[in-house]
């Protein structure tokens, strides 16, 4: 690679030196001065030059430029509206053009106290509107899809959402239509928006025409707090800022952490947060009081309870963990059980291999790779969402993905199986868990004491979260234990199996760190206080009467265990943006050959987990939507062996069951495996034929 | 009587063109290095005839090597026709289809393309049929099509795709709106690969060039402007149509003596000289060469020859409504200025027009021109401003007047209905027939 050449550039009378080629928004940055734009976001592709907001005069050059076109160039002079009245006179006249038909109803705006367009008003418009007819009117709002209301007269028509639809999500359901001071943003047919990334056009609009349904009147930007956060909902770990009003979270915003989501969040991530006001969100301790029923008692009397069951079940209690405590949850419950009953037997979330941190790297570094294989049964987007766009930006770059087990080396492998990991040569490996932090997690067990779990049959089962309670395996183990405690969000997660169920908090009501898929330790801060006491403390109460030192604080708790499993990292040292940590050591080879499946006449059926799925989702009515519709997903090449068309109603059939479903033909899974949404695949095997 | 070039021996048949020599400046230029090809085209001094005036030969010379950019090389020309006042296009293609397409061949011989794209104007079904019936003759004449593809691809009836970088979004089977250039289309074009775009008359006439030589090209018309232009007549004019001329030749000479003067005995108010694109001439201005040169000096251009002619019932704010209202329909949205100013433009017209203008509305309407010109993504919305800015320079005091007046004072006696199609009128059809 040869030398980055760098070019001097003068811009207002300051001269930056930035590499030749650098577009000149980013140049002006570099010196210190503002080139306001609406339409450029370079997360979107190439500049598109459309709203003229950055126009600047260059020496030499007999018209205004779009600076966000331009690129940076030896000995080039810029000046913008600082210190050239004709750029200053060409962005009055955008603004001047761009508020002939924008309403101004900012005072009942989404968007109002928090706009480009208000912000760049003030700065660079024109005083008052020399407009004197009509402005174009739109029927509104439209609600594009449950999630997103659209008004088309405060569009300014910059094109970011449909670029995201075309270039990012690559969906391509969001599109431009008529021409003109006509045209419009729409989706086809008047289709609803359905996708797994839709609500990142509301965060791209520079205006308040795409707002979210859920956020819409809620608040103004003058009283609401923004706490910076991790989502907690997938093994990604997206930055996120939790909005909050009055102590309620009342939207989540992402907060671009380039290596990890670039600014990109999923639906789930940014909608899903309604679930802290579930209807049947648990309030107080219950105790069961009937088959279906619970009643509620005192945190007194609960924790006698709890205390005495506990004691009854020594060590063959035995723990079921969802993976999405936090590292210092999950510890504190660890520590109580081990050290205080001895009880080391637990029910982990998920394996978690844990020989990959030799080939650990960020999750940007995906872009860069140019020949990838993703061996994940599951489809990638629906376990760890922004891993697709990732993958989507690798390959407009170029990049070779290939579904199946890759001849040689790659540059990068995406997988969710551990045993792929440890068989293909790849420089960077990015495990897909199941869960947001199975690692954590399962770090902070063994991290909590070094007992030996015992092969025992299950006295007391102790549920830590919803997830778990759910899983049919733990409730399978709940129909033989004696004694069920469960701690957790929602009644109907524990009703008919616990006994005893103490209050959980939600990601955004609690402090705490977790690790994503690349092995990164981030930091989750209390967005809003829980309706209930903060799990560690209480957990902290019932360890004190086992005689377990326990502190209640996530900090103290995270020190704890850190100098036990995380190279001694402090609390306050795992950042905003938090690092990724080094490579581990190679250890000696221990790649076992890959099991290459040959494939049979049939073809193999993977049920997958929903991203639109699971506790959160379903007390989230907006995303009802979303939930997958009786799709099987198969190979375009398989489907054409068959003679089948997308969107057509094909016969799934194996050992004479059979269900119909649609196909959706698709290009990146392998050839010989079809998918449902589990819960669709009825009573198939798991080899299937499928007719047209 | 002028010489002929693109319309000698016109003829939609292959045999007699053939038998007026058509295609043998296709076999002589394969005899030719593409390099000695695109020599000859920049010896010819010919202009791209779409309106912009570009050197033809200079513009394939820009087509890096497959050495430099390993990608095919494409030729798109440009018959998506559709300034108010041209017709031209439409004529060749419908009477010397062969020319064009042997044109098209050396063209791509000369840019080393394989594959050639006719953008055609959707609304031109007469010239479609006749070009593709050329095509179809070819079918079994593989030593003239040599190992070249010519797709043609008929519009969708947006006057912005024939903006070159916007036609070139369309062919792509996205949304017709102009790119931003650089890059420019030599260097990435269509689908992101070195492409030539050029307009029908400047292909037409690239087999009479290598059949007769540059050097005897260059010996027609005047520096800047050589061999011939086809101009379309139209207006108050008796003889309207579309005559090929020697560049040189006067805007006068060419109504009065071409055109036959204007028709009804009237008197000549105005001429639009190059499509509605281009800064309007007063009666006292028309003592001008039909040239590159000579009409610069006037502040106005060729554009694409579409001369309109008006007489002195014309109303030149109902003639600024009526080409606003065009820009205002066909700007694609794609630009700020160019989507909202159209509009705004319009709107303060049809006040003056109306009679509800003050004298701030005249101030108004030139600061809006200001604002637009020169900062729109494509000469779109830069067209709308500067005509506007042109028709109020050049007759103020009919301006003045609307405002003194409170209306028109013209009425509806304004003639503009024989010269112009209103707005309501630019309706597209699928199949709309344009006779051939």
């Amino acid at each position: 690679m040869s030398a980055t050449e760098f070019v001097k550039v003068t811009i207002d009378e300051r001269t930056v030196e930035v590499p030749k080629g650098t577009g000149m928004v980013e140049t002006a940055a570099a010196a210190g001065i503002e080139i306001p734009v609406f339409c450029y976001e370079p997360r979107l592709g190439a500049p598109v030059g459309a709203c003229r907001m950055c126009l600047v005069e260059v020496e030499g050059m007999p018209k205004l430029q779009a600076g966000c076109t331009l690129t940076a160039q030896d000995g080039m002079v810029v000046k913008t509206a600082r210190t050239s009245t004709q750029a200053a006179e060409g962005q009055n006249s955008t603004l001047e053009f761009i508020l002939v038909n924008h309403p101004l109803d900012c005072p009942v705006c989404d968007k109002g106290g928090e706009c480009p367009l208000q912000d760049l008003t003030f700065r660079y418009g024109p005083g008052n509107t020399r407009m004197t007819f009509p402005k174009r009117t739109f029927e509104k709002p439209i609600p594009i899809s449950p999630l997103i209301a659209l008004d088309r007269e405060r569009c300014i028509l910059c094109y970011r959402c449909t670029r995201f639809s075309e270039n990012v999500a690559e969906d391509g359901q969001l599109v431009a239509i008529n021409r003109g001071a006509q045209s419009m943003i729409a989706t086809f047919e008047d289709e609803p928006y359905r996708g797994h990334f839709s609500g990142n056009v509301t965060e791209l609009c520079p205006v308040g025409a795409l707002t979210s349904t859920q956020y819409r009147f809620e608040a103004r930007p003058w009283e609401i707090q923004k706490v910076p956060t991790v989502c907690g909902l997938c093994p990604v770990g997206c930055n996120i800022s939790a909005t909050t009003r009055e102590g309620k979270v009342k939207r989540v915003l992402s907060r671009n952490h380039p290596e990890v989501d670039e600014g990109w969040l999923c639906d789930k991530g940014r909608y899903a947060f309604d679930h802290l006001h579930a209807r049947d969100r648990i309030t107080a301790p219950l105790r069961k009081a009937g088959p279906r029923r619970f009643e509620q008692l005192t945190w007194d009397d609960a924790l006698d309870a709890v205390e005495a069951a506990l004691r009854a079940g020594g060590s063959s209690t035995v723990t079921a963990l969802s993976g999405g405590e936090s590292v210092e949850e999950a510890y504190g419950l660890a520590k109580l059980l081990r050290q205080g009953l001895g009880a080391n037997e637990a029910v982990l979330p998920e394996d978690v291999p844990d020989n990959l941190d030799a080939f650990r790297a960020p999750l940007s570094a995906l872009r860069t790779a140019k020949t990838i294989a993703v061996l994940s049964s599951t489809p990638v987007v629906e376990r760890a969402p922004v891993v697709d766009l990732w993958l989507k930006a690798a390959r407009r770059l170029g990049a070779t993905i290939s579904y199946t087990r890759p001849a040689g080396a790659v540059d990068a492998l995406v997988t969710d199986d551990p045993a792929h990991a440890a068989s293909v040569e790849a420089t960077n490996v990015y495990f897909l868990p199941l869960t947001p932090n199975g690692r954590g997690v399962a770090d902070a067990w063994s991290a909590a004491g070094d007992g030996e779990p015992a092969d025992v049959e299950p006295a007391v089962l102790v549920i830590s979260g919803d997830e778990a309670a759910l899983n049919p395996g733990v409730r399978a183990l709940a129909e033989r234990a004696d004694t069920v405690i469960g701690f957790g969000m929602f009644e109907e997660s524990f009703r008919g199996i616990a006994d005893l169920v103490l209050p959980g908090t939600s990601y955004l009501e609690r402090d705490g760190t977790t690790i994503n898929l690349e092995g990164r330790l981030q930091r989750q801060r209390r967005a809003v206080l829980a309706p209930v006491p903060d799990v560690l403390a209480w957990l902290a109460k019932l360890a004190e009467r086992f005689g377990v030192e326990l502190s209640p604080y996530a900090a103290n708790v995270f020190d704890e265990v850190a100098a036990k499993c995380f190279g001694e990292i402090r609390y306050a040292d795992v950042g905003e943006i938090a690092e990724l940590p080094p490579r581990a050591e190679r250890r000696a080879a221990t790649r076992e050959p890959g099991s290459q499946t040959e494939p049979g006449s049939g073809l193999r059926l993977v049920a997958y987990k929903p991203l639109f799925s699971g506790p959160a989702v379903e007390r989230t009515p907006e995303l009802q939507f979303q939930r997958p519709n009786g799709e099987l997903q198969m190979h375009a090449d398989d489907a054409r062996a068959r003679g089948i068309r997308n969107g057509q109603t094909v016969t799934v059939s194996s050992n004479g069951t059979s269900l119909e479903l649609k196909a959706r033909l698709m290009r990146n899974l392998a050839r010989g495996t079809v998918r449902v949404a589990d819960g669709q695949q009825g009573d198939l095997h798991p080899e299937v034929e499928v007719r047209a | 009587m002028a010489p002929e070039i693109v319309f000698k021996d016109a003829t939609t048949k292959l045999a007699e063109y053939e038998a007026s020599g058509g295609y043998t400046a296709l076999a002589k230029a394969r005899g030719m290095t593409p390099q000695e090809v695109t020599d000859e085209l920049i010896a010819s001094e010919l202009r791209g005839r779409g309106g912009a005036f570009f050197p033809t030969g200079r513009k394939w010379s820009f087509v890096p090597s497959k050495d430099q950019i390993p990608k095919p090389h494409y030729l798109v020309v440009n018959a998506d026709e559709s300034e108010p006042g041209s017709f031209k296009d439409n004529e060749i293609l419908s009477r010397v289809p062969h020319r064009f397409v042997e044109g098209c061949l050396i063209t791509a011989h000369a840019i080393d393309s394989k594959h050639v794209f006719v953008y055609i104007r959707g609304e031109y079904e007469g010239p479609y049929e006749i070009l593709v019936g050329a095509l179809e003759e070819l079918k079994d004449r593989p030593e003239i099509r040599g190992d070249v593809t010519i797709v043609v691809h008929r519009g969708a009836g947006a006057y912005i795709c024939g903006e070159e970088t916007a036609l070139l979004e369309s062919l792509e089977g996205k949304r017709g709106q102009p790119r931003s250039k650089p890059p420019f289309p030599a260097i990435s074009g269509l689908y992101a690969s070195p492409t030539v775009v050029n307009n029908v008359e400047t292909i037409v006439t690239v087999a009479p060039i290598i059949t007769m030589g540059a050097a005897e090209y260059v010996k027609l018309g005047v520096p800047n402007t050589r061999g011939t232009r086809v101009v379309s007549l139209s207006g108050n004019v008796v003889n309207g149509g579309n005559y090929e001329i020697v560049p040189g030749m006067t805007i006068k000479a060419i109504i009065d003596e071409l055109g036959g003067g204007i028709a009804g005995g009237r008197e000549l108010k105005a001429v639009v000289p190059g499509g509605s694109s281009t800064v309007i001439l007063t009666k006292d201005e028309v003592d001008v060469g039909y040239d590159f040169d000579s009409l610069s000096a006037k502040g106005t251009a060729m554009g694409s020859a579409g001369i309109v002619v008006l007489d002195d019932r014309c109303c030149i704010v109902q003639l600024g409504i009526r080409f606003s209202e065009f820009y205002e329909h066909e700007s694609c949205g794609k630009c700020t200025p160019c989507r909202e100013g159209t509009r705004w433009l319009t709107a303060i017209l049809r006040k003056l027009e109306d009679g509800r203008a003050t004298q701030s509305d005249l101030d108004l309407l030139l600061d809006v021109c200001d604002r637009i010109n020169g900062k729109c993504l494509c000469p779109l919305g830069d067209s709308d401003a500067i005509i506007i800015a042109s028709y109020v320079a050049k007759f103020r005091d009919e301006f003045q007047a609307h405002i003194d007046e409170g209306g028109c004072p013209f009425g509806g006696e304004s003639s503009l209905d024989g010269v112009l199609a209103p707005i309501q009128m630019h309706t597209h059809s699928p199949v709309a027939v344009v006779p051939a």
